[in-house]
């Protein structure tokens, strides 16, 4: 009986996977990274490629113009579209700030770096505790996981 | 934790060597040593940490590569970070193949997944590819990486949350009009007891199930909206009559469009429930609780104005609700200039918060606010080999004499300034010194950062 239940599901497995194969996009793949090197600060993407649009995106360049906005907001953008990210950024840059235990909090590793605007710096210990109490939410949406104990070192 | 952090660091002679052996690995190496005390008790920290990074492309393949990163410490004086003297931890590390079409990619190890809902590192595999039809599909599945910052004897807390993490997303592109996406996260196979301070479990009994639709539209290059919405889909246990919580955890959604070439305007519009928006957390319930009632609301408003093209002005609001406790309202202006054919970057900012004022608990303990100011101006640029920075933050607290937060103390100052010098191409080195004075610490920091890259490192946002 096993062994008839597993050629059943090795056979639907295999009908399945050539049914995906068919339904698979035909349209190439980005390009893995930016073929020109660009200038230093926050790109805006839309002052060279204009009203074009990302390939296979839809989306236009300018969706991606790294703003004030774009960059407090960047969530959206990089759960649609991480391979756009990946053009230009390598796994690591993500890790410098979203590294879920670190020894060393991003805005003093990049304290060199005041213009990429790191989460929490100066000393945060006293005003984690008045931005805590207004929006609470807010501490959750990085810290907040069950799997991420920081909180509770103190809270506990 | 590993027993034996400083294992990985023994890596760093094969690193050093990979070049040789092909030109497509690339490295980054930085190592900091930072020393600073504490008066009370008396501690004297030294430690010295090293972040190791290594991309590996075209291994036998274009179209497969590698990535690893992690890092390792030891304190050379006093214990500085829990729970030991030594410590260490792979921040990610897996083998990625990228096919040629359909932005088709598979991925196995230790990565982040954040397919529509939720951040979380995973030891697993993906998968994700474009359909026809415009549809594009991912999925995920393993084992979630727990930052064990807490010491053996707690880990049992959230065992059953440790075993098994997946989901997925479902996304449609719609021509050249936009996205959406229906996505599912679960985390754990069993219910998640929250714990109480005292240690005794909770009468919640989540399993962390979330349900998520997203969108991104942007029909025209100046106009964007974007957002998600997030539903609590676990199996609660039966509410009290008249008290069945929102399944709602969140909205989250902004607007933004582009009135012309230098001026934009977006809107956001943020709400929470704190019942279906904590589920599954087994973090301390003083903090994060789902029996907790109420929701958290926010609207902002930001407009970026390209002055010159140079100078770049922003001013942001932001209104937020809390329920059962107040309103808060943020708002400021910052400017931001960059100077790239001198190499020089600088910026500067205020913010005000206008918060609510926190009810009395006792007699001890009385009402205070939260309102407080927010300055901050820095400064960075390079000429030839030299690059220096520096960044200064004061922030001004309403009531100090109330707010036990604050000790009596009415502001809080920081200052770090940094000094570099790029040796080589691939090596840089660099002194920062910090002042942080507040409520509750005064401590000068001294940091040397020593940064070496190597091969064919193509990009990394730097």
């Amino acid at each position: 009986m096993l062994k008839r239940l597993t050629w059943i599901a090795a056979a639907a497995g295999l009908a399945l996977l050539m049914t995906a194969c068919s339904v698979v996009s035909q349209a190439g793949s980005y390009a893995p990274t930016h073929p020109e090197q660009l200038p230093q600060g926050r790109p805006t993407c839309s002052d060279c490629h204009g009203t074009e649009r990302v390939a296979s995106t839809g989306k236009s360049y300018s969706a991606f113009d790294h703003t004030a906005a774009f960059v407090a907001d960047h969530r959206i953008p990089a759960s649609q579209d991480p391979n756009t990210c990946a053009v230009c950024h390598s796994p690591s840059f993500c890790a410098d700030c979203h590294s879920g235990k670190t020894p060393i909090q991003p805005a003093t590793r990049l304290g060199d770096r005041p213009d990429r605007m790191s989460p929490h710096p100066a000393n945060y210990l006293v005003l984690h505790k008045i931005e805590g109490k207004i929006d609470p939410t807010g501490c959750y949406e990085c810290h907040g996981r069950a799997n991420n104990q920081q909180c509770s070192q103190c809270h506990s | 934790m590993s027993p034996r952090p400083w294992r990985g660091l023994a890596l760093l002679p094969l690193v050093a060597a990979l070049p040789a052996l092909g030109q497509d690995i690339s490295g980054y190496s930085t190592t900091f040593v930072r020393d600073w005390k504490d008066a009370a008790p008396s501690q004297n920290y030294l430690p010295a940490t090293e972040f190791l990074g290594i991309d590996g492309n075209n291994l036998g393949s274009e179209k497969l590569s590698m990535h690893l990163y992690g890092w390792g410490q030891r304190d050379l004086a006093d214990q500085s970070y829990l729970p030991g003297k030594s410590a260490g931890d792979l921040s990610y590390g897996y083998l990625q193949y990228r096919f040629g079409q359909a932005n088709a990619e598979l991925k196995a190890g230790r990565f982040s997944i954040n397919q529509g809902i939720g951040f979380q590192s995973v030891d697993g595999v993906s998968g994700k590819t474009d359909l026809r039809g415009g549809f594009t599909v991912s999925a995920f599945a393993g084992k979630p990486v727990v930052y064990k910052n807490l010491s053996e004897n707690r880990q049992s807390e959230a065992s059953f949350q440790q075993d098994v993490i997946f989901g997925g997303r479902l996304g449609w592109r719609a021509g050249l009009l936009g996205e959406v996406g229906v996505s599912y996260l679960q985390d754990g196979s069993k219910p998640a007891y929250q714990y109480a301070d005292s240690g005794d479990p909770q009468t919640q009994d989540y399993t962390r199930r979330l349900l998520g639709a997203d969108i991104w539209v942007a029909p025209a290059a100046f106009l964007d909206f974007r957002g998600r919405t997030v539903w609590d889909v676990s199996d609660r246990p039966q509410p009290a009559p008249g008290n069945d919580p929102s399944r709602l955890a969140e909205h989250d959604y902004r607007a933004t469009a582009k009135l012309s070439d230098t001026v934009s305007l977006g809107g956001t519009y943020v709400e929470r429930h704190f019942a279906a928006y904590y589920a599954g957390s087994t973090l301390p319930s003083n903090l994060f609780n789902p029996a907790q009632q109420g929701s958290f609301k926010a609207t902002g408003l930001l407009a970026t104005w390209q002055a010159t093209g140079i100078v770049q002005l922003t001013a942001d609001v932001r209104r937020t609700s809390r329920e059962n406790y107040g309103d808060s309202t943020r708002y400021g202006a910052d400017v931001r200039c960059n100077w790239s054919d001198r190499n020089l970057q600088a910026g500067a900012g205020y913010h005000k918060v206008n918060a609510f004022t926190v009810p009395a608990l006792d007699v001890i303990t009385p009402a205070y606010s939260l309102s407080h100011g927010e300055w901050r101006a820095w400064v960075l640029g390079q000429r030839g080999n030299l690059s220096a920075s520096l960044d200064a933050i004061l922030l001004n607290f309403t009531d100090a004499a109330e707010n036990p937060f604050l000790y009596g103390k009415s502001s809080e100052t920081a200052l770090v300034g940094s000094v570099g010098y790029q040796a080589k191409a691939d090596l840089k080195v660099s002194g920062d010194l910090s002042l942080d004075d507040s409520a509750v610490v005064r401590q000068t920091m001294g940091l040397v950062r020593v940064e070496y890259r190597f091969g064919l490192a193509g990009k990394g946002g730097k």
